[in-house]
């Protein structure tokens, strides 16, 4: 069922490679800074210092238009993804001149780009790169409106709007099928913890809690900071039913099971506590937060979930949203 | 004789940097801006046209636009960074004086953490204030009787320093992953986002500074054999010694609120030219400054060709300062506070 429906979505929708809906309009974005961008056609080489934001470029299709890449890419958990997708990044031969954290401006004007996506947090380089007179996309995602508006956005400037809007339509369709699943159940409580340590967290207004609430969760933390450290006085007195920890190298549940002081906590008493398994494939800043959605609904209503198989597993949700099998 | 080499000397002051600098040109990772390209980019410029597979114009923007001012920002700021400690060890008549000894760097990391946490104005403005007025408390502290207690400044210089760096923390403890991994890099020292503004903002403050350090070298010499001589040869030494603080303070802060904090150059570069000089402030101030500069740059250029991940270049220093000290304090003839 779930490998028909991707199929007929992906024979419907498909898109083909440099398509765009007006040809010889100006394209005119406005980026996550407020910044009007304007090119007279898409730009044929395109360098992207987010990963989230490359991921999407892959999901529109816009390979040919990569022209550079993440550093992050190339780690461990990334590169097998990666390297699947692009041949370039499987030989290692794609130029990653940086990262969120660093940029090597000499490298990224080598490489000739036409724009720049980065996080419109680095305002330092951000300056650098448009005096070379590279213009710059930058993007702040704060919730999955934002995911939304990058994908449609991207989905503009590459020449790939239809398919920008098919991700959507597709994400909106997964979106009502988890509501429609999780109706009539009690709400479960939940902690959600970052990898930078147990108390580290994030509140009300932050794509944790938009997951939670597609999930049918509800957050603990109240606060409004989309990332905070709460002490642990806080979290025992918040006693959440189940925790949902985000990839952690360092950490494993069971760690987290047996923390000084945690012993008497709702979620530990009933080993209630997950890890999201995958950076690449429960990553909330691009579509792929159904997938992590998914398994955290699966984990909170297990038997609700076990009698219904609508949810696309994370191979097909993959596939669709990358379309894996047309790359094969 | 004496002229001779007093003008190969002054010849050597100038040519040695100037050498570096123009190596460092053509030097860089991407491999563009190599000695072909740059004639190629020099024909381009004369008005021949470009070659098929060459591109001029990428060439003459890695040079002026990126190397350029990443080159004179690193001269200038080891520069002006070693001139201040010649300057403070001079005053403070204390080999281990240097400019960070008033607070000077934790005030500047606060500052570039609060512009970098919630942007209210340039990380490197913030920076220079907050390195400014970490001095000012210091001197506050320090003035009993409007008198200026030497022990009681550098007293000052720590419990200022104290304050800021918790301060920092608590920046960094609020500030989401984001700004905290900027705020870190910004701490290390890296002059990778170095830029014309940049170069010119910093020049203005850190070259008063290095211009007045340089043109009062002499006093130097009087103020470091203490307050009784230097006042019995008719020197006011409260005043001589703030112009000089002032100076300094204008030299260091001008330079870490673009490079970030840069360490141990400032502690070093006098330490290993003194060797060269001995301990005359004439010829000690101008070799030093022209020896700081080198150094970081040269320590700059390796860390922009080294690797494909630059390793900020206050990381570098460290870890090359602490064993270049720990040899200089062992082969050294002179035995500190015996």
């Amino acid at each position: 069922m779930a490998v028909f429906s991707i199929l007929l979505f992906t024979a419907c929708f498909r898109s083909h490679p440099g398509e765009t809906d007006s040809p010889g309009d100006a394209i005119v974005v406005e980026d996550f800074r407020g910044e009007t961008l304007s090119f007279s056609q898409p730009p044929r080489r395109i360098v992207c210092l987010i990963e989230s934001a490359l991921s999407a470029l892959y999901m529109l299709g816009a390979d040919s238009l990569i022209a550079g890449v993440p550093q992050s890419v190339y780690k461990a958990d990334l590169y097998p993804w990666y390297a699947r997708l692009d041949v370039r990044i499987s030989k290692r031969e794609m130029p990653a001149p940086g990262n969120w954290d660093f940029v090597s401006l000499e490298s990224l004007a080598a490489i000739k780009p036409e724009l720049v996506i980065i996080w419109a947090e680095q305002t330092d380089v951000i300056e650098n790169i448009e005096r070379l007179g590279i213009p710059v996309y930058a993007v702040m995602l704060h919730s999955f409106e934002d995911v939304h508006k990058e994908i449609r956005d991207l989905g503009t400037i590459t020449g790939r709007e239809e398919r920008a809007r098919e991700l959507l339509a597709f994400t909106e369709a997964q979106k009502k099928t988890f509501r429609r699943q999780i109706s009539g159940e009690d709400r479960q409580r939940a902690y959600f913890m970052w990898s930078q340590g147990v108390l580290e967290t994030s509140g009300s207004r932050s794509t944790v809690e938009e997951l939670f609430q597609l999930a049918g969760l509800e957050n603990v933390v109240k606060n409004q900071d989309e990332h905070l450290v709460i002490n642990k006085e806080t979290l025992l007195s918040l006693d959440p039913d189940l925790i949902i920890m985000w990839y952690n190298e360092k950490l494993d549940p069971a760690d987290v099971m047996t923390e000084p002081g945690f012993s008497q906590m709702k979620a530990i008493r009933s080993k209630r506590v997950y890890e999201l398994p995958s950076v690449f494939a429960c990553d909330f800043w691009t579509l792929k937060y159904l997938n992590a959605a998914r398994m955290v609904a699966q984990w909170a209503y297990p038997e609700a979930y076990s009698q219904n198989d609508s949810l696309l597993s994370e191979s097909h949700l993959m596939d669709s949203l990358y379309q894996f099998h047309l790359k094969r | 004789m004496h002229l001779m080499k007093r003008t190969f000397s002054i010849l050597l002051l100038i040519l040695v940097p100037v050498l570096l600098a123009t190596l460092a040109m053509f030097i860089g990772p991407s491999g563009e801006g190599g000695w072909e390209s740059v004639l190629e980019w020099i024909r381009w410029k004369t008005g021949s046209p470009a070659d098929a597979g060459t591109h001029p114009e990428l060439t003459g923007l890695i040079l002026w636009e990126i190397r350029f001012p990443r080159i004179m920002l690193a001269f200038l700021t080891g520069g002006a960074l070693s001139l201040a400690g010649v300057a403070m060890q001079a005053i403070f008549r204390n080999p281990l004086a240097s400019p960070y000894i008033l607070g000077m760097s934790s005030g500047a990391a606060f500052g570039a953490a609060l512009a970098l946490a919630w942007g209210f104005m340039p990380p490197q403005a913030s920076a220079f204030l907050f390195a400014a007025l970490a001095t000012f408390l210091c001197y506050l502290i320090a003035v009993r009787k409007k008198k200026l207690a030497v022990l009681h400044l550098v007293l000052g210089g720590i419990i200022v320093s104290g304050i800021f760096t918790a301060l920092l923390t608590l920046v960094q403890y609020l500030s989401d992953p984001f700004k905290l991994q900027t705020i870190v890099h910004w701490t290390m020292g890296n002059l990778h986002n170095a830029n014309n503004t940049k170069l010119w903002t910093s020049l203005i403050p850190a070259g008063i500074g290095v211009a007045g350090i340089l043109i009062f070298r002499w006093r130097l010499n009087l103020l470091s054999l203490g307050d009784q001589e230097a006042r019995s040869s008719g020197m006011n030494v409260p005043v001589q010694r703030g112009l000089i603080i002032l100076l300094a303070t204008l030299a260091t802060s001008g330079a870490i609120a673009v490079s970030g904090i840069i360490g141990f150059i400032d502690l070093i570069v006098p330490h290993m030219v003194r060797m060269v000089t001995g301990a005359d402030h004439r010829k000690l101030a101008p070799v030093s400054f022209v020896a700081g500069g080198c150094l970081l740059l040269v320590i700059d250029t390796l860390s922009r060709i080294l690797g494909s991940y630059e390793i900020p270049a206050g990381v570098i220093t460290m870890l090359i300062g602490a064993p270049v000290f720990i040899f200089i304090l062992k082969r050294s003839k002179i035995v500190w506070g015996t």
